[in-house]
């Protein structure tokens, strides 16, 4: 008796594994695959044009994939993730020792590095908060000055008073801030390289980072870093 | 009538597992409408399994030179594509223009386009694990250079 209902329940386990081997190659690999999603940060990019028809454009990148994917492109000047510039002779910058430059500005205390007050446009360079910062102003149109990122009151002060003086007539507002460990990383590769794919991983491990922001009369451009896979769940405008 | 019964439950076993087989890596879906007179329809509704079926049966001499082409970008396209299946439902590009609108996005580990116009309205999807093995049948071929395989 006890024989028997053994070999019910061997026959039974045979079944159940037999119909498991089955049906295992019916489940979708994606539903596998999605399980074991890894870095969730995402690179945003929207556009939007202040034209009647109003066009937008969102594109949403898991840095994860550029990751992955730019190491396999080979074309130009990228080769394994890296940018090889010749001597940085496109950039017009030969002769100029970027990573003396870098070396200089991770080590000195936060501040203004640069600052240009043209007729035509401002510019300023500063590290802020472990943020290198670029803002260019452009000045032949109606001016557009968040006056963010500005560390005390007779700084704004100042610039509102530049702004009024420029006749606020600023086309264009370009705010560029990366973080520092980004422009290590993009660094790291050695000379005239830039290691993109470095900079990306030290950007996924950033967290949530506005990058650039443009704003003119005819677009509003933002470029950030998020969690999220969607661009309508971020607030995306400013 | 045992009998008779047994076979029917054999053959709807079959057709069912078959079924299963046939589209267990979802379907490759195809809706074009154009809305104008004379516009085109087009509904194809495909099992994405088949697709590198009949490509394997195509003559590799119809493809090859776009598969040179392209051979470049094949790893590229590779990694892309299973890094694609890896996220969750998401919108890889949107382009809103006035009425038009473009929407690229991953849906249950396939690629869905939409584009959807006054004048016309697309409707693409297709299961990555599809296009990552159009895609290997491509390299395949590039390897062995037999155009006439």
């Amino acid at each position: 008796m006890q024989i028997q209902n053994s070999l019910k329940l061997v026959r039974r386990v045979s079944l159940v594994a037999a119909t498991a081997l089955l049906i295992s190659p019916l489940v979708p690999s994606a539903v596998v695959a999605q399980s074991t999603a890894g870095s969730n940060q995402w690179l945003h990019v929207r556009v939007v044009s202040a034209d009647s028809g109003g066009e937008t454009v969102c594109v949403n990148v898991p840095l994860a994939l550029a990751e992955k994917v730019l190491p396999a492109i080979n074309k130009n000047q990228l080769h394994n993730g890296k940018i090889k510039f010749d001597k940085f002779d496109t950039m017009d910058a030969d002769g100029v020792d970027l990573h003396a430059i870098l070396d200089a500005v991770r080590n000195s205390k936060d501040g203004e590095f640069v600052t240009v007050n043209g007729t035509d446009e401002d510019v300023r360079v500063a590290k802020q908060d472990g943020f290198l910062l670029v803002h260019v102003t452009e000045k032949s149109g109606r001016m557009h000055h968040h006056g963010k990122d500005l560390k005390n009151h007779d700084e704004k002060n100042s610039s509102e008073k530049e702004s009024a003086e420029a006749g606020a007539h600023a086309v264009s507002h370009v705010e560029v801030k990366v973080p520092m460990k980004v422009v290590d990383a993009l660094f790291s590769a050695g000379k005239d390289e830039l290691d993109i794919v470095a900079g990306l991983r030290a950007l996924a491990a950033q967290g949530d980072t506005e990058l650039v922001s443009v704003k003119d009369e005819e677009n509003t451009v933002r470029v950030w870093v998020d969690s999220k896979n969607t661009p309508t769940q971020t607030g995306a405008t400013r | 009538m045992i009998m008779l019964a047994k076979v029917a439950l054999g053959f709807a076993g079959t057709l069912a597992v078959t079924s299963a087989y046939t589209f267990r890596e979802g379907v490759m879906r195809v809706d074009v409408d154009e809305y104008r007179d004379g516009g085109t329809h087009v509904h194809l509704w495909l099992p994405a399994a088949a697709v590198p079926m009949v490509m394997d049966a195509v003559p590799r001499r119809h493809f090859i030179e776009a598969a040179h082409q392209a051979k470049e970008w094949m790893p590229v396209a590779r990694i892309a594509i299973r890094e694609l299946a890896k996220l969750p439902d998401s919108t890889l590009v949107e382009v809103q223009d006035g009425h038009e609108h473009v929407l690229i996005s991953t849906q249950n580990g396939a690629i869905k386009i939409d584009v959807t116009d006054p004048e016309e309205t697309v409707h693409v999807l297709c299961p990555l694990a599809t296009i990552e093995d159009v895609s290997s049948i491509i390299e395949r071929s590039v390897a062995s250079g037999d155009p006439g395989a």
